[in-house]
């Protein structure tokens, strides 16, 4: 009986409020106004509550040595970490070009600043589930001593200094591979890599020769 | 020849052989009858001829001398009375008895007429008292009378003795001979009295004999088969109907009667049988009929019930049908009323359809504005993406300077804090962008929404108008139909009064209808007492039929 509406509800005027309408579109057409220029209290109480959240930031990051700067980014869900010191820079990944015969984990080439480096999926390594290449993916630039090449990244969370006291050796359970390119994990779940080991892996180097 | 003749005698009719029988004893009676009127007439003539001739004449002879002997006596007593008085009554005495001896003699001589023998004493006599008597009359009695008692005497003594003693004489002598005439004529008349009764006697043995001899042969004839017969309808009698009655070939009453009484017999026997077929069918048809009477009695007495509620039945009928008079009217004027407002219907719905035709342009101004907001909406949208690839790239750039900070060194450290500052910015900027993304996304569902339902409002307009006018057609054919319901109902107004006369009928027959069924009750009670009645009948005819032996 409630689905169908009975004539009174269809007829009567009181079905819509269109006063209540007209004055709730005047509120809104009014709070528009009010946005697109910002009361200087709602500037003022933006700015100290910043000042505030960076206050507190600050003290934790104090410590000297026993630290090291790190760049978060995710891969396929998971937080994983890698010294700042070996990236060059962060890039958004754009024109990526396929590389025919080249083994699987390279996905192509990229120019970055009109250089052109190599990108390498993790997720062939460590057999993590793909997700499919959209604008949003990154480049993270590894510069080692002799090489410089890109790594996907599903998405670059920011950089952080993370105490070497709390980072745990590789896990037992973690063999192959993996286990090859981590320094640790942390509490919260960070997997950080070693870069040093992941550039210097030969099995990442494309041999011309073996390959023809 | 006697065999034939007892035939013949066998074949007569019993009357015949009674008429024979009979008038062989009349036969006889009448020669008994002659006979004995034959002998009782000589015996009576004999008598009269004793009384007439001989006993009369005695008589007469002695009332002669007794005469004569008074007279002389008188004439005696005359001489010895000396009172003249008694002397003629005397006188008148001895004429008197002069006179009446006058008349003994002609009388006798009257009688013995021819009887020389009678007659020649009797004149003797006669001439001598006539003598006697002249001297008597004419000397001494007036001697007498004169008182000359002594010579009266003596001329009475003298001749007058002897002429008295001479008449003595010949009364005596006639006398005797008149006595021995009755004596032989007596004795005559026992002979033919003896022989009347001898013959008599011989006749009336005869007549005895004969008709011992023919009441025994009658009876043997007539009462024998009778017997039989008898004896057969004993048999009859005791419900013996087994028994057969001997032919004895006879042509006359006994005979048919025993032909008949045989045909009697096996048409009782044959009847009888019948009766007791009759009897069985007549039971089994009474117990039948009382059964049946039972039900019709039980049927009866329900149509008696159902009859008494058809008739409040019909009386229920009866107020419906009121109610449906009155209903019919008032659903006439209804009706007459709902065309009326079927008419303002109408013009409702025209109306309708129009406010519909407006509704529909409204609707379509609604959809091109919401269909502009969505336009407007991915605009929006545009230009967020924009601000997001912004964010996205001044996310990054932060993150290239805290790498760049961060490889400064101890230097790079307050270009660290802005860098995070930026990156901060950036990443609320995203978070902005966001916010509006989810918001657009929503406006947009909201406008794909809206405009999907100002199509289903537009197509519910359609609808409408199409039903309006649908609307319009059946409100037209309600008005229509309204009339023709307003007709109907008067016509159902008028049958409806028609019904209820009927029904007024209906239920003055159904009252007659419940008064013949409560009679019909009764009769059949009266019926199903009459088929007990009948059914006992039958048995006791039963039984009664039962008992002849057939």
């Amino acid at each position: 009986m409630e689905r169908k509406p009975t004539h009174a509800s269809i007829l009567s005027p009181q079905a819509v409020d269109w006063s209540e309408v007209r004055r709730r579109l005047e509120i809104l057409q009014g709070a528009m106004a009010r946005s697109a220029t910002p009361a200087v209290e709602e500037i003022r109480r933006i700015l100290k509550s910043r000042a505030k959240a960076l206050a507190r930031e600050a003290p934790e990051k104090e410590g000297g040595e026993n630290f090291i700067q790190v760049v978060t980014f995710l891969l396929a869900f998971e937080n994983y970490a890698i010294d700042s010191c070996s990236v060059r820079e962060v890039y958004p990944l754009k024109e990526l070009v396929p590389l025919p015969g080249t083994p699987p984990f390279v996905l192509g080439i990229t120019s970055v600043r009109g250089r052109i480096i190599s990108v390498l999926d993790l997720k062939k390594f460590f057999d993590l589930p793909e997700k499919g290449l959209t604008d949003q993916n990154k480049v993270i630039v590894v510069r080692a001593d002799f090489m410089e090449f890109g790594l996907l990244a599903d998405a670059i969370l920011g950089t952080r200094s993370i105490p070497l006291a709390e980072i745990q050796p590789s896990l037992a359970t973690l063999t192959g591979i993996r286990s090859d390119y981590l320094r640790g994990v942390t509490k919260d779940r960070l997997v950080v890599l070693d870069a040093a080991r992941l550039v210097s892996d030969p099995r990442i180097i494309v041999h011309e020769e073996s390959m023809a | 020849m006697g065999v034939m003749a007892m035939k013949w005698f066998l074949n007569l009719s019993t009357r015949a052989k009674l008429f024979l029988g009979f008038g062989l004893m009349v036969l006889l009676l009448v020669v008994m009858v002659t006979t004995a009127y034959d002998g009782i007439a000589t015996i009576r003539e004999s008598q009269r001829r004793l009384y007439e001739l001989d006993f009369e004449d005695a008589v007469d002879l002695s009332l002669l001398r007794a005469n004569s002997n008074g007279a002389r006596m008188e004439t005696l007593e005359m001489m010895l009375t000396p009172r003249p008085s008694e002397q003629e009554a005397l006188q008148r005495a001895i004429q008197n008895r002069k006179r009446t001896n006058d008349e003994i003699v002609q009388r006798l001589q009257q009688r013995n007429r021819g009887d020389a023998e009678f007659l020649g004493p009797l004149g003797e006599f006669d001439q001598l008292r006539k003598a006697y008597e002249e001297i008597r009359d004419e000397k001494v009695i007036p001697l007498a009378l004169q008182g000359k008692i002594d010579e009266a005497q003596a001329l009475g003594v003298g001749p007058q003795a002897e002429r008295y003693d001479k008449m003595r004489s010949i009364l005596r002598r006639l006398d005797d001979a008149a006595i021995e005439d009755a004596r032989t004529s007596l004795a005559e008349s026992d002979r033919k009295a003896g022989e009347s009764v001898r013959i008599l006697l011989g006749v009336g043995l005869l007549a005895v004999i004969l008709a011992v001899a023919a009441v025994l042969f009658l009876a043997r004839i007539i009462a024998s088969p009778l017997v039989e017969i008898s004896r057969v309808a004993e048999r009859v009698a005791a419900k013996d109907l087994t028994v057969g009655v001997p032919a004895n070939g006879r042509t006359d009453e006994v005979g048919r009667l025993a032909e008949t009484f045989r045909k009697m017999v096996e048409n009782l026997r044959s009847v009888t049988r019948d009766i007791g077929e009759g009897v069985n069918v007549l039971g089994s048809a009474a117990s039948e009929i009382l059964a049946s009477t039972t039900q019709v009695a039980s049927g009866a007495s329900e149509t008696a019930t159902a009859v008494s509620e058809t008739t409040s039945t019909v009386e229920e009928v009866k107020q419906t049908a009121q109610v449906s008079t009155q209903k019919a009217k008032y659903v006439s004027e209804a009706a007459q009323k709902a065309a009326q407002i079927s008419q303002t219907g109408r013009k409702a719905v025209e109306e309708t359809i129009e406010g519909m035709r407006v509704i529909r342009e409204q609707m379509e101004s609604v959809a091109e504005s919401i269909v502009r907001l969505s336009e407007q909406s991915q605009a929006i949208s545009e230009i967020i993406a924009t601000v997001n690839d912004l964010a996205d790239q001044s996310n990054l750039l932060a993150v290239n300077a805290a790498i760049e900070a961060a490889k400064a060194g101890e230097q790079g450290k307050g270009f660290a804090v802005v860098a995070q500052e930026v990156k901060s910015l950036a990443e609320q900027s995203k978070q902005a962008t966001a916010q509006v993304r989810a918001i657009l996304t929503d406006i947009q569902k909201a406008t794909s929404a809206a405009v999907m339902a100002t199509e289903r409002g537009s197509k519910a307009v359609d609808a409408g108008a199409k039903q309006s006018v649908q609307a319009g057609e059946a409100v037209q054919k309600l008005a229509e139909s309204n009339t023709e319901a307003a007709q109907a109902a008067t016509q159902i107004a008028a049958s409806s009064q028609q019904q209820l006369v009927g029904m007024d009928q209906v239920a003055l027959a159904m009252e007659n209808i419940k008064q013949a069924s409560t009679q019909n009750v009764a009769s059949t009670r009266q019926a199903e007492a009459a088929a007990q009645n009948l059914h006992q009948l039958g048995q006791k005819l039963k039984q009664l039929v039962e008992q002849y032996k057939v």
